[in-house]
């Protein structure tokens, strides 16, 4: 079915039409998620209301952007929204226990382990390092290294997406890798994993 | 003699975005230099998480949780609509019966019967309002 045809489907309270947009979609809604928040299971509770929104605000599409570039805004937004609100939580629940005393959470990287070969480096170790440098990336850049690494998207396509210049998409991508690698050198040198 | 190293191009060189020239000087480099493979091999490692994790296989029941999460809302819609439409006519009855309990009362209180007690509750004010404002605050204390 063609997308138009979808949407129109939609508009009008169809369930078939909705079902099959979703499930057309999810892998891909599903896997930007994870790009930004890098838990399978908030992935997949983000793409729910990604697609509660498409039902929802259905009536507001216009043709003139691909039904794709719509998912990917709204997926996006909502995963930074969700960091940021993760953040906050983060922020009081650490106000919180500073005043309760409470208990001093271990810090997020492991300590040195520069005794340890690095065949010892786990996976989870590796995925938690890589993690925590793509979080530290500023959200421009997030965005435009998510969509090119995690869904493989021509930085043509992000540009539409993000509503900027091929050139910025190219910048912004070309600062993220820096960055990350950046982040990645600084903790090879530490041994930090 | 050992060239300049070459950590700050590696990711590029992974992703194959390096001039011919730049990655032919990165791979000689690579090849002399322990430190600049090693971080190399580092790179990569971190990197190939994203090509591991990506792409999930999502839970079969997704639509179907979607699609209760739905029913939920208009179950919650079709509520509210009817509580939306209840409340303003509730208050409108409340309102009316409260106009024509006014008007009732006010027929009432012109009639000769009712002018009576009327009367003396005029003069009782009356009187509070002739005692003094001080003493009826120092009364307070
Ligand atoms: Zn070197």
């Amino acid at each position: 079915m063609d997308e138009a045809k979808l949407i129109e489907g939609i508009q009008q309270g169809d369930r078939k039409s909705f079902q099959i947009l979703v499930e057309t979609y999810q892998r891909m809604v599903v896997n930007t998620c994870l790009g930004i928040v890098h838990s399978k299971d908030d992935a997949e509770d983000l793409a729910q209301d990604v697609f509660m929104e498409i039902f929802r605000t259905a009536e507001n599409f216009r043709g003139d952007a691909k039904l794709s570039t719509w998912l990917y805004r709204i997926a996006t937004n909502r995963s930074l929204n969700h960091i940021r609100n993760n953040k906050r939580k983060r922020f009081f629940q650490s106000i919180e226990e500073t005043f309760t005393g409470g208990r001093n959470r271990p810090s997020e990287i492991s300590e040195n382990r520069a005794d340890q070969p690095d065949q010892n480096i786990t996976d989870q170790q590796r995925s938690d390092l890589l993690h925590r440098a793509i979080d530290r990336l500023p959200e421009k850049q997030r965005i435009a290294f998510t969509l090119n690494k995690y869904e493989e998207l021509p930085y043509q396509q992000i540009a539409e997406i993000m509503e900027i210049s091929l050139a910025s998409v190219e910048s912004l991508i070309h600062r993220a890798k820096k960055n990350l690698q950046e982040q990645l050198l600084d903790c090879y040198k530490k041994k930090c994993v | 003699m050992k060239t300049k190293c070459i950590h700050n191009d590696l990711i590029f060189y992974l992703d194959n975005e390096l001039s011919v020239e730049k990655r032919t000087a990165v791979e000689k480099h690579i090849e002399e230099c322990a430190d600049c493979r090693s971080f190399l091999a580092f790179l990569q490692d971190g990197m190939q998480i994203i090509e591991k994790e990506k792409n999930p296989e999502v839970t079969p029941f997704f639509y179907t949780r979607l699609s209760a999460r739905l029913d939920e809302k208009q179950v919650y819609q079709t509520q509210s609509q009817w509580s939306r439409l209840a409340q303003p006519a509730f208050f409108s009855l409340v309102l009316l019966a409260g106009i024509y309990g006014g008007l009732k009362l006010g027929s009432n209180a012109s009639s000769p019967e009712v002018n009576q007690p009327a009367t003396t509750s005029i003069q009782m004010l009356n009187d509070f309002a002739a005692e003094p404002i001080e003493s009826f605050l120092l009364d307070e204390l």
